[in-house]
């Protein structure tokens, strides 16, 4: 009888925990159904048209007015806590002083030096330079992401700010919260779907013979799944001057910070993408994207001829129907604080460069690819667990080449108009010194620059070897 | 992720602060400076320097590079070099660049100015026998004039050997024919920059900085 009364008490007890997995599933199911309508209906149908709920607006108010008081905040808390300031952008270091031959100058007239001779004091001068590049430089403060004046509540900008109080950390507390677990599901579950749709619509666009309707169709694929994935990172761009916008067989330069910029630009334009061949996703997404319209993929031995690279991209743009291609001069992604060298190879092809000013609002999220620090995945969670991402981009009027100057000096002037409207810093170093070293052919500029001032000062009399005794 | 991130320690900088003369504030600005050069390394070896682009332009970047791995600069009676250097090194040797500062006696000054030319001293003074041969001068000469160009390789040769000459004379006044001179001790070389102003033309200031930026 015991027996059999425990024996129903465990049915029972197991009927019940199978009822209660039950609701539990059904439960699930009708919360993913939920969280399916709230990305399908109230974020991607909208994004795909180019209209906005205004939710994101509202929610960068919000988020402007909170980093404000917590900068309030810090600067109260740092007032009583002196701690480490952050560098100007002009530099740590007090930089006084002309050029070479006014410096030179100065101090051999302080010696009452004739002219064709040396003096050890000539050599003071580099001494300091060199101890002013050691303590502060321009160049290799732009391969690290820029640092913030005020902290911007995310653990991963954090340098030197010290606990100040509980309502700064449990802001901060909630603001992981709301990163983590409302923002980021969301946010990857857009990117799956843009991307996915990517890869489907361009093939099934793919299997249209040719014509204006494909062209047309495959536009449309490539914004929408765009506008979805800039969506995935909460991205919110402002882009001014549209009358510039990129025409077909045109060549659209912009300055680079991180692969995000393609998305950036690709959300309010047809592009014709051009990069070197991957394998895995990346490969996939390649190979589905040039059966809707005709990008430029390199094979990795292909790069290296750069006369096969730049008849490739001639013909391309020769034809005048096809989409206006995208180039990042710079070779590699910088800090987003200044414009380093841009590779003159772009600007041989030919045709109108219409420039394009990328400028990332660095309170909201570091948009910095630094490559030797991270790889492209945890880039990647590292952008869609940031704040957002706040960009403007500007148009720049088209350029073309003049007579008088050849591809570096355009380069040059294009950069130099990039760096302007963006405010950002034109630097004349290569980006490549990111991984290399610096050329000997500018190491012997200096010697030379000396050895004529004192060959110039030298001009009324000539050395003479003389036998003192 | 972890929690907010400490500060780096208040009494390590003070020791240094003291052995050196830096406020907190430039020790603070120099200790990030030392970590982006070494990319977040201990230690400071000379690839890193040689990676800084301005200072690859330099003539004479090697001596400036070993004068931060000798050990005469780091402490009284050092000798030798070595192979990587840590942040207080670091920070002991741009100490020779301070600024004097503004309460300063006039013998503070004068040995200031000694500390100073003793650091140029032995910069030159690579093999630390207290003199400055003419070869080591004619090689500081050579580095700072270029092979090519305005000046051929027999004048650069002549102009080092006619400054040498003329340190000479200034030094050691008339020589007998037959003296050989062995190169520049201290002493003469403090006489040769006997009018120099050192103390302003070596050094490095740094800027203001300013801790309250709004962030707009």
């Amino acid at each position: 009888m015991a027996a059999l009364m425990n024996e129903e008490g465990g049915v029972a007890s197991r009927l019940q925990a199978a009822a209660a997995t039950e609701d539990l599933w059904c439960l699930a199911l009708g919360l993913f159904q939920v969280w399916m309508f709230v990305v399908v209906f109230l974020i991607m149908l909208p994004a795909m048209f180019g209209l906005s709920l205004g939710v994101t607006g509202v929610y960068i108010q919000v988020l402007v007015r909170v980093l404000e008081w917590a900068t309030l905040r810090i600067q109260r808390g740092r007032r009583e806590q002196p701690s480490v300031p952050v560098p100007l952008p002009n530099g740590i270091i007090e930089r006084v002083g002309g050029s070479m031959e006014e410096e030179v100058g100065q101090l051999r007239r302080s010696q009452s030096l004739a002219g064709g001779k040396f003096a050890l004091s000539d050599a003071f001068y580099f001494y300091k330079k060199g101890l002013e590049s050691i303590v502060d430089d321009q160049v290799t403060q732009r391969f690290s992401s820029e640092e913030l004046a005020s902290w911007n509540l995310l653990t991963r900008t954090n340098h030197n700010f010290r606990y100040i109080s509980l309502r700064l950390t449990i802001i901060w507390g909630l603001g992981v919260f709301v990163r983590y677990c409302v923002l980021f599901p969301l946010r990857i579950t857009l990117a799956i779907i843009g991307l996915s749709w990517l890869v489907i619509g361009t093939v099934l666009v793919g299997f249209l013979p040719e014509s204006s309707v494909k062209s047309w169709l495959s536009e449309l694929v490539h914004l929408t799944c765009y506008r979805i994935c800039a969506r995935g990172l909460s991205a919110t761009v402002h882009y001014h001057n549209r009358e510039n916008k990129p025409q077909k067989g045109g060549i659209c330069v912009a300055n680079h910070t991180t692969p995000i910029d393609v998305v950036i630009l690709a959300n309010d334009g047809c592009y014709a993408m051009v990069g070197q061949v991957h394998g895995g996703l990346m490969g996939v997404i390649q190979r589905s994207m040039v059966r809707a319209c005709p990008h430029v993929w390199f094979e990795r031995s292909e790069m290296k001829d750069r006369h096969a690279v730049t008849s490739r991209l001639r013909a391309h743009v020769a034809a005048k129907t096809k989409l206006p291609i995208l180039i990042f001069p710079e070779g590699t992604c910088i800090n987003n604080t200044s414009v380093m060298m841009f590779k003159k190879g772009s600007f041989e092809i030919g045709g109108t460069i219409y420039p394009v000013t990328i400028k990332y609002d660095p309170r909201f999220g570091d948009a910095f690819w630094n490559s030797a620090k991270h790889n492209m995945v945890s880039y990647l969670l590292r952008m869609m667990t940031s704040w957002a991402i706040v960009v403007n981009v500007w148009y720049l009027p088209p350029m073309t080449i003049q007579d008088d100057e050849d591809a570096a000096q355009f380069a040059n002037r294009v950069k130099s108009a990039i760096a302007h409207q963006g405010g950002l810093l034109d630097l004349a170093w290569d980006g490549g010194l990111k991984r290399e070293k610096v050329k000997d052919s500018y190491k012997e500029e200096q010697q030379k620059m000396y050895s004529s001032i004192i060959a110039g000062q030298n001009a009324a009399s000539s050395p003479k070897p003389t036998e003192e005794q | 992720m972890g929690a907010l991130q400490s500060s780096p320690g208040q009494p390590e900088y003070v020791d240094l602060a003291e052995k050196t003369g830096f406020s907190f504030e430039q020790i603070g600005v120099l200790h990030k400076r030392f970590k982006q050069l070494s990319h977040n390394e201990e230690t400071l070896r000379r690839d890193h320097f040689n990676k800084i682009p301005d200072l690859a332009c330099n003539p004479i970047r090697s001596q400036i590079i070993e004068a931060f791995f000798d050990r005469r600069n780091f402490c009284k009676n050092g000798d030798g070099t070595v192979e990587e250097i840590g942040f207080e090194e670091f920070l002991v040797v741009m100490s020779h660049f301070r600024p004097p500062s503004l309460h300063m006696t006039e013998e503070q000054r004068e040995s200031l100015r000694r500390e100073k030319l003793r650091f140029l001293f032995n910069m030159h003074d690579t093999d630390n026998d207290g003199t400055i041969t003419l070869e080591e001068y004619r090689h500081v000469v050579e580095e700072l004039l270029s092979l090519s160009g305005a000046l051929g390789k027999d004048t650069a040769k002549s102009i080092a050997d006619a400054a040498m000459l003329e340190v000479a004379s200034i030094s050691m006044g008339h020589m007998e024919p037959d003296e050989f001179y062995e190169g520049i001790t201290f002493e003469h070389f403090l006489k040769l920059l006997n009018g120099f102003e050192i103390e302003s033309r070596m050094n490095i200031r740094f800027l203001k900085m300013d801790t309250t930026t709004l962030c707009k």
